[in-house]
């Protein structure tokens, strides 16, 4: 059992639902503000730490 | 192809990709936490895990169910409430509980039509309160039906159901002061909050309402089907009335089971949705003025169009708004090869959607939860229309 697998999953996909919102924050066009870019370059780190914890307890 | 979530089912992706103005939609797009929390509780009797003595969704203190519950009453200024799956599952609780087989019940010209079926189901026969010419519905229109259906059936009116904000017009209604009226001859009075409740503040309490149902789906930011039922506690014992009866073999009962609710309503990612989003919810009702100033913002920019026209109260005192165009767009749609479908069409070319298809005489929209930029790009969109069609537009 690896709960950090199970916690990286979902945390995984509760940061790709917050890059989902400010898709919709921005419809139609998803032109974002330089501040809303510097979140998603942030959010999107952070989704790829969870892959890397998944590769990691579950792929190794 | 578009892309799939599973065999045929195609991807949802409507809210990432237009401007959605669909009426009955606006106020159910999910919060962000909503979106987690059914990511989490995706699965059937998921908030079930912790369920112990009395073996009641209201009980439930993990997930916080039971203080959602109490949180829900207050929201509202009432004192008990319970989880519903709609708004509509209120209406039949309520009419089931007070509606016996040819009891009159009083209903708006403007009154959802799940509103009929409840009381169809009680057995209740359904008299409708006349609307004025300008679409509200009145305290002396009240009076007088309520005399007219004594005078006629020799019955009080068991039930009088009302609506705030009405969603065909989208209209405010004098809810305290028709409820007033119905209190002066005992008749028990249902708020029907499915536009209201979560949109902006409603106190069930300063209405003098004995009865407030609100609806997840239509104005909760939650998975559909949701909703409540909230009550004064006068009436709590009659509508959440447990159940009585045993098996005639087994001598089984189920006395904490609630009749009207079927024992547990909302056991999965709609009551958890539904409690993900309150906190949000709680605060946005604050904000409604800014809802009503981008809506009046939006008709303001529609009403340059010349003949076009407002059917709903203007200026705007809620973001549902009927409109009417049949001097405008409805004359190009008589020629354009497309016919009514150009509109739709036209305004899905420019990321707008949410207006009935084929619709160019009368028609709503819902400009809850826009930004001030998104509510900018559907004035521009209908504007931009109006003037590639040949229309007019005082800009």
């Amino acid at each position: 059992m690896s709960a950090r697998a199970v916690d990286a999953v979902f945390q995984g996909l509760y940061l790709l639902t917050d890059v989902r919102m400010m898709i919709r924050k921005s419809v139609p066009d998803h032109v974002l503000t330089e501040d809303e870019k510097k979140t998603l370059a942030k959010t999107l780190d952070k989704v790829e730490k969870q892959i890397a914890v998944l590769r990691e307890e579950l792929l190794a | 192809m578009s892309l799939r979530c599973a065999g045929d089912i195609d991807t949802r992706s409507l809210e990432e990709m237009f401007i959605n103005l669909d009426p009955i939609q606006a106020g159910g797009r999910l919060t962000s936490e909503a979106m987690k929390a059914v990511i989490a509780y995706a699965d059937g009797y998921s908030v079930c895990d912790n369920c112990q003595k009395p073996a009641r969704l209201d009980a439930i203190s993990k997930p916080p169910l039971a203080t959602f519950h109490k949180d829900l009453a207050a929201f509202v200024e009432m004192d008990e409430a319970r989880l519903m799956p709609g708004a509509r599952r209120g209406f039949q609780a309520v009419a089931s509980s007070f509606v016996n087989p040819g009891d009159p019940v009083l209903v708006t010209s403007y009154c959802h039509y799940t509103t009929f079926v409840a009381v169809e189901v009680a057995g209740g026969v359904v008299y409708e309160i006349a609307a004025s010419p300008d679409h509200y519905s009145t305290p002396d229109m009240v009076a007088e039906r309520i005399e007219e259906v004594i005078a006629k059936t020799k019955r009080t009116p068991a039930l009088l159901f009302l609506e705030e904000v009405d969603y065909q017009y989208g209209n405010v209604h004098p809810v305290k002061e028709m409820a007033a009226v119905a209190h002066q001859y005992d008749i028990p009075v249902l708020y029907n909050g499915a536009y209201t409740v979560g949109i902006k503040e409603v106190s069930g309490a300063d209405f003098g309402v004995d009865f407030v149902v609100g609806s997840g789906h239509k104005s909760m930011a939650a998975p559909a089907p949701s909703g409540f039922l909230a009550t004064r506690a006068e009436y709590a014992d009659v509508v959440f009335r447990t159940s009585k009866v045993h098996g005639d073999l087994t001598g089984r009962n189920f006395p904490v089971k609630e009749v009207e609710l079927l024992g547990c309503t909302l056991m999965g990612n709609t009551s958890v949705g539904m409690m993900a989003s309150f906190p949000h919810v709680k605060e946005r009702v604050k904000h409604f003025d800014k809802e009503v100033a981008r809506a009046n913002k939006i008709i303001d920019a529609l009403l340059s169009i010349e003949g076009m026209e407002v059917v709903s109260e203007y200026p705007r005192k809620h973001t549902l708004t009927r409109m009417n165009s049949e001097k405008c767009f409805d004359p190009i749609a008589k020629k354009h090869k497309k016919r009514g479908f150009f509109l739709i069409s036209a305004l899905r070319e420019r990321h707008v959607t949410g207006i009935i298809p084929g619709s160019t005489k009368v028609w709503k929209m819902n400009s809850f939860g826009l930004t001030d930029r998104q509510a900018d790009w559907v004035a521009d969109a209908f504007l931009e229309i109006a003037e590639a069609e040949g229309l007019h537009v005082n800009r």
